[in-house]
């Protein structure tokens, strides 16, 4: 009778943790739809001299806790890629220009973080916007190349007036940290947008991949509408920061051989798994005159092409991108 | 869809391999190539999830040719929401179907001007494998012809301006005006005409926010980043986001 009383009271006590632990396991994991005061959050900031939009499906906990993770990851990369800053030796320097040298290498130099002191006499610095003379713009040619930069005890080694300009590649990167940390902290989907340059994860409040619209470079609306998820994306145009001098425009991607602005592309966006790619190649492509060539490197990689007639390509890998008339 | 599978599968099989090529000349299309003797059992359910993709946005279809089993595909397509239509040129969907010369394992996958579109959808991968694992070859090869719609925008009632990443003020896209604001560098115009709204004056140095050419579909912006301020249309969206 005793033996089976306890064996009685055993059997409840392990049914008992048993029906406990599935209730526990059911509420935390299996209905995640139903994670207690998820929401869409949308905020803006101010980073890398653009306006940065986020938009994130969690609670108004993590949402606060996401807002603080971007703002320190932004400011971190900030604070060693803003223009002026000559930090050769941090972790996140070495390990960014390691990055850039590799698509400097497969793009025969059309990426060039290099390209600071054309940038400077330019005015894209500090102003003022003009034509250097011809002469002025030979001299700096010098002062160009990746594969002039060495990397000794530590710390990268540049020669007198060479400088270099993060802004193809830095916000992509810190897109990519900045992301894989709201991931991490375990928001399923969403998107950060820092000035055109993107990630996005998981669907948008339709259940469907994202929705990104292609700005036109030149008219109103837009040129198309990509849809996709998982991917980043980034866009390198004539039109961001130009001037007109003697009824020409000048823009600020630079032709690293030449000196002056490339030619023959309105815009170019590339799509692909890492933003840090898409920012380089997108800089890549708008330079060379055999984009091919560069993004056939990068199976993962696609772009879209508008040339200066406004003729749109495609080219690599191809992603949903559906065209406006 | 897999793209090595396929290759195994598919690419593998001589026959096809013309058909692919020959897919080179339809520009801007896609198609989805089945090859299963039942395809009404498949179809419907491949482009349910390819919308998803945002891959043939138009719901209506045209049978190019006949099929022994098509009273039944177009039964179960108009009961997914599709309509059936004799006038090919107006058709989203064009379907047609072959005899192949020599049998093949059944099978599918998305080709867009010559290339296989790899679509990563879990739904799809699994039909793909249930399929290939169906040994019994099939000789009927059905090949969607997808027309790419241009995507769909939405005028837009007002513009929503944002300083410092707050909203300060909702502007009505039906009345003329323009309104000043201060910013940062000092003062930002916004003028509303003709249902569009640009930048009129601004103080910044970059003076890019006075290029953006004047936005009026649901979803544009423009951006003047160094007076922190945001101009967006607000409206029916059918976007989530911009980039350029």
């Amino acid at each position: 009778m005793f033996v089976n009383r306890a064996w009685q009271h055993f059997m409840f006590s392990l049914l008992s943790a048993k029906t406990l632990c599935i209730l526990i396991l059911f509420f935390l994991f299996l209905i995640p739809g139903c994670r207690t005061g998820e929401k869409w959050h949308t905020s803006t900031f101010l980073f890398f001299d653009t306006v940065c939009e986020i938009k994130i499906f969690c609670s108004e906990t993590a949402s606060k806790s996401a807002e603080q993770e971007i703002k320190r990851v932004f400011s971190e990369i900030e604070g060693h890629f803003s223009p002026g800053i000559r930090d050769y030796a941090s972790q996140p320097v070495l390990e960014l220009f390691q990055r850039a040298l590799n698509v400097y290498q497969n793009s025969s130099g059309c990426f060039d973080i290099t390209v600071a002191p054309l940038s400077k006499a330019w005015g894209f610095f500090n102003g003022p916007l003009h034509v250097p003379p011809s002469n002025e713009i030979n001299a700096l040619l010098k002062h160009i190349g990746m594969d002039k930069i060495k990397e000794e005890n530590g710390s990268l080694v540049l020669l007198p007036g060479m400088e270099l300009d993060w802004g193809g590649i830095a916000k992509g990167y810190g897109i990519d940290l900045a992301s894989k940390s709201l991931i991490a902290i375990g928001i399923i989907k969403g998107f950060i947008n820092a000035g055109g340059d993107l990630f996005c994860w998981g669907q948008n409040p339709d259940n469907q991949p994202w929705k990104i619209g292609v700005k036109h470079p030149r008219k109103s609306g837009f040129l198309g509408v990509l849809s996709i998820s998982d991917l980043g994306t980034a866009t390198t145009g004539d039109y961001q920061r130009s001037f007109i001098e003697t009824g020409t425009r000048y823009h600020h991607v630079f032709n690293p051989r030449t000196g002056y602005p490339a030619k023959g592309k309105q815009s170019v966006t590339v799509i692909g798994p890492e933003t840090l790619l898409c920012d380089a190649l997108s800089t890549a492509l708008f330079v060379s005159n055999k984009p091919e060539m560069i993004i056939g490197k990068y199976p993962e990689y696609g772009a879209l092409l508008i040339d200066s007639n406004g003729r749109i390509s495609v080219i690599g890998k191809p992603y949903p991108f559906q065209p406006l008339k | 869809m897999d793209r090595r599978g396929f290759f195994k599968t598919m690419l593998a099989t001589p026959l096809l391999t013309p058909l692919l090529l020959a897919s080179k000349t339809t520009q801007g299309n896609c198609e989805l190539y089945l090859i299963a003797d039942s395809p009404q059992l498949f179809i419907s359910f491949i482009l349910e999830e390819l919308q998803k993709y945002g891959i043939s946005t138009g719901r209506n279809f045209t049978l190019l040719n006949s099929h022994p089993q098509e009273n039944e595909l177009r039964q179960i397509l108009s009961q997914k929401g599709w309509q059936y239509i004799q006038n090919p040129s107006m058709a989203d969907i064009a379907i047609s179907f072959s005899s192949l010369r020599q049998d093949a394992i059944p099978s599918f996958t998305l080709v867009r001007k010559g290339e296989i579109w790899d679509i990563r959808s879990k739904k799809l991968y699994s039909l793909w494998k249930e399929m290939n694992e169906n040994r019994n070859p099939s000789s009927c090869l059905t090949i969607a012809s997808l027309k790419d719609k241009p995507a769909r925008l939405f005028p837009g009632e007002s513009v929503s301006i944002f300083k410092d990443g707050h909203r300060i003020e909702t502007v009505s896209l039906k009345e003329s005006q323009s309104k000043s604001f201060s910013a940062r560098k000092g003062k930002i115009t916004v003028v509303v005409k003709d249902r569009k709204a640009w930048i009129g004056e601004s103080s910044c140095s970059h003076k890019i926010c006075l290029y953006t050419p004047p936005v009026s579909f649901a979803g544009e912006r423009i951006i003047c980043a160094p007076n922190h301020f945001l101009l967006e249309v607000q409206g029916r969206h059918s976007i989530d986001t911009v980039i350029g």
